[in-house]
């Protein structure tokens, strides 16, 4: 430079650049001694983001976590299916008493909608009850048990591990028959591998039955386990285990049916129970869908929750930064002062504080990161949560950690920049 | 190179305390040519650090003009001040201004850092100023592991290692027993044989008289500049005069 010709444009980018990397370097170095130096104090400064990180991180995981198995659960539901009942499945307190004096459904719907219904790829009748099964190995008591026909498994789209699902003669002749959920295979049966569970008998209310298949896995359903229930021809059962319970349907469509369906359902359904023109139907068309949107409300409820808990932390963490920078950029006057005397420029002094403050921001936020999967890990491991670690979390931490570092430590920076050199130098 | 390296023609800075103006430098005008040793000498109060404030672009004028190696000091932004300060200026303080936490090496270092070179560079630039200050062996020590005239040395490396045109020291024995004193102005006047301009801002007319040049400031005027022992010879007089 000095004695040299004029810097071409090309050599001056070049060396604007390597004075960036290399003050860029000393700020980082400047901020990792100030903070090994003030351990203590880094310590407590960080901790405010630190809460706060592991709380978003915690939380988000958790919803993730949710997220998933529901999306699998409700999966396992059928989306095109459409589920008549006498209940409503997402009701207001006010209607609970108006669907319990609703009558009952029974074969009449049944056979009406299976005879006419004739957008239906499937129409599977069921109806339930807890009741204790035995097996020779095992009592297992408030066991859910479900009357049903063949046509459940493809509208609920059950599959079988081992023998073999209801079959349409098991349903015409009410034979005492019955296909077991895995973890109750599992309970009454235990040590025994799934294809030699199917023959054995078991007792339900005391009634002998032999099981003719085993389900594949399918997880939990909104707190509900999938694995855990027994199935038998619906004939068999209101035969053996009282007449007079009300009935559901599912009725499966092609996907783009579906609506068609739900308009053929409701007018088959109000002539066979003669509702008179004008009233409202005695009867819930219910889909999957409506499951979903209710959890997603619940759930949307919870990340704004969590979002905005999240982010008040993240202020106050940030307030404190801005704090400890401002200390910091006090007690450091005088070496402000000495840095542009030998040739820092403003933007230099701005950028060593930018890097300090968002290094200190960043390493809380990767602790928090740290501290919230241990705690969202936790939460899966000791509740029915579960817990999903998303690398969006995990960028959504660390990038908001950093993002607070630079935003509070703006101020502190521009006033260390902007310290005047003589009265920093003098500064006792 | 032709002409002075450092052109000050009528130079006043002006300061408003509580109201009232205060005319620390008033009309202050001189030369300097390169390879020259000036103290600078003066009470307290004489306007000497507001004058080393505006030789070491730490501070601008409220008017007259300031060239430096050709550069119009008061016509420049405070980026480009700076880099004038980076490339033209060594400083020397009284209380040397290390980093406590930086070894001397690294201490050395910094004005570099600022210019921008790459750490190699630096380090092999940094480890031949120290050399030439007589430190070779302590470059990995801390100042707190240092004596006082260790640390001014390491200061005055600091100020050579960017090869400046001057070295502003101000009061550099100032917080030295007189016989480290005495090493650190012998070895300014060996960096002066070497070819540096050293302008020494002090308040001891004795290390003023020592110089080859000396410019003696009064009230925010010059009272006299001169050879060094005339300066200060000078000064006596008139004080016993009046």
């Amino acid at each position: 430079m000095r004695g040299g010709g004029p810097p071409t444009r090309l050599g001056r980018a070049r060396l604007g650049l390597t004075r960036l990397v290399s003050e860029t370097g000393e700020g980082l170095r400047i901020a990792l001694s100030s903070l090994v130096s003030n351990t203590l104090r880094s310590f407590l400064t960080t901790m405010g983001i630190v809460i706060g990180v592991m709380t978003v991180i915690a939380i988000v995981a958790i919803i993730d976590g949710l997220n998933q198995s529901f999306a699998t659960q409700v999966g396992g539901l059928g989306a095109n299916t459409l589920y008549v009942s006498k209940w409503k499945w997402i009701s207001s307190g006010n209607d609970w008493w108006e669907m319990r004096n609703r009558k009952d459904m029974g074969r009449a719907e049944f056979e009406a909608v299976s005879r006419e219904a004739s957008l239906a790829t499937a129409v599977a009748p069921f109806v339930s009850l807890d009741a204790t099964l035995t097996s020779d190995q095992a009592e297992l008591t408030r066991v859910r048990v479900r009357g049903t026909n063949e046509d459940y498994q493809i509208a609920n789209g059950v599959a079988v591990a081992a023998g073999r699902f209801l079959s349409a003669p098991d349903v015409e002749l009410s034979r005492s028959v019955l296909v077991l959920g895995p973890n109750l295979a599992d309970k009454l049966f235990p040590g025994v591998p799934a294809e030699e569970v199917v023959g054995r008998r078991l007792r339900v209310l005391g009634r002998p039955l032999t099981v003719i298949g085993v389900q594949a896995r399918r997880g939990r359903l909104m707190g509900l386990d999938l694995d855990s229930e027994a199935t038998l021809p619906w004939t068999t059962f209101l035969r053996d285990m009282g007449a007079k319970r009300t009935i559901s349907l599912a009725v499966s469509a092609e996907p783009d049916k579906v609506k068609a369906l739900e308009d053929q359902l409701v007018s088959i359904l109000r002539r066979v129970r003669r509702v008179p023109p004008g009233k409202p139907d005695d009867f819930s068309v219910n889909r999957q869908e409506q499951m979903r949107r209710l959890y997603e409300q619940l759930t949307g409820a919870l990340y704004g929750v969590a979002v905005g808990v999240g982010l008040i932390t993240l202020l106050v963490g940030g307030i404190g930064i801005m704090n400890i920078m401002l200390v910091s950029v006090t007690e450091r006057t005088r070496e402000i002062g000495l840095r542009r005397a030998l040739g820092a420029r403003r933007r230099t002094i701005l950028l060593q504080f930018l890097v300090e403050s968002s290094l200190v921001s960043l390493l809380g936020g990767a602790v928090g990161t740290a501290l919230g999967f241990g705690v969202a890990s936790l939460l899966a491991l000791t509740t029915p949560l579960a817990a999903a670690v998303t690398p969006g979390a995990v960028a959504l931490g660390l990038g908001f950690s950093a993002v607070v570092g630079l935003l509070f430590g703006s101020w502190p920076a521009w006033r260390a920049a902007n310290l005047d050199p003589v009265e920093a130098l003098r500064y006792e | 190179m032709s002409g002075p390296l450092i052109s000050i023609d009528r130079l006043s800075r002006h300061y408003e305390v509580g109201g009232e103006l205060v005319r620390a430098l008033d009309g202050v005008s001189f030369d300097i040519v390169k390879g020259e040793w000036v103290a600078i000498v003066g009470q307290s109060g004489s306007g000497k650090s507001t004058l080393m404030n505006l030789l070491g672009c730490l501070d601008t004028a409220t008017s007259g003009t300031y060239r430096l190696n050709g550069a119009d000091v008061e016509t420049l932004s405070d980026d480009k001040l700076a880099d004038l300060r980076n490339k033209e200026i060594g400083f020397v303080f009284q209380t040397f201004q290390l980093l406590p936490r930086a070894t001397a090496l690294a201490n050395v270092e910094l004005p570099l850092v600022y210019r921008g070179l790459p750490r190699r560079q630096r380090r092999e630039m940094a480890e031949s100023a120290l050399r030439s200050v007589g430190l070779s062996n302590r470059m990995h020590h801390r100042p707190n592991e240092l004596s006082g005239g260790q640390r001014q040395r390491v200061a005055i490396a600091r100020a050579l290692v960017g090869e400046p045109s001057i070295l502003l020291a101000d009061e550099p024995t100032g917080n030295l027993d007189s016989q480290t004193g005495e090493e650190i102005v012998r070895l300014f006047g060996e960096l002066n044989t070497r070819g540096h301009t050293i302008i020494l801002v002090t308040h001891e007319a004795k290390l003023a008289a020592r110089c080859p040049r000396a410019i003696k400031l009064m009230d925010g005027r010059i009272l006299g500049d001169g050879p060094g022992a005339e300066v200060a010879a000078l000064q006596a007089a008139r004080a016993v005069g009046t």
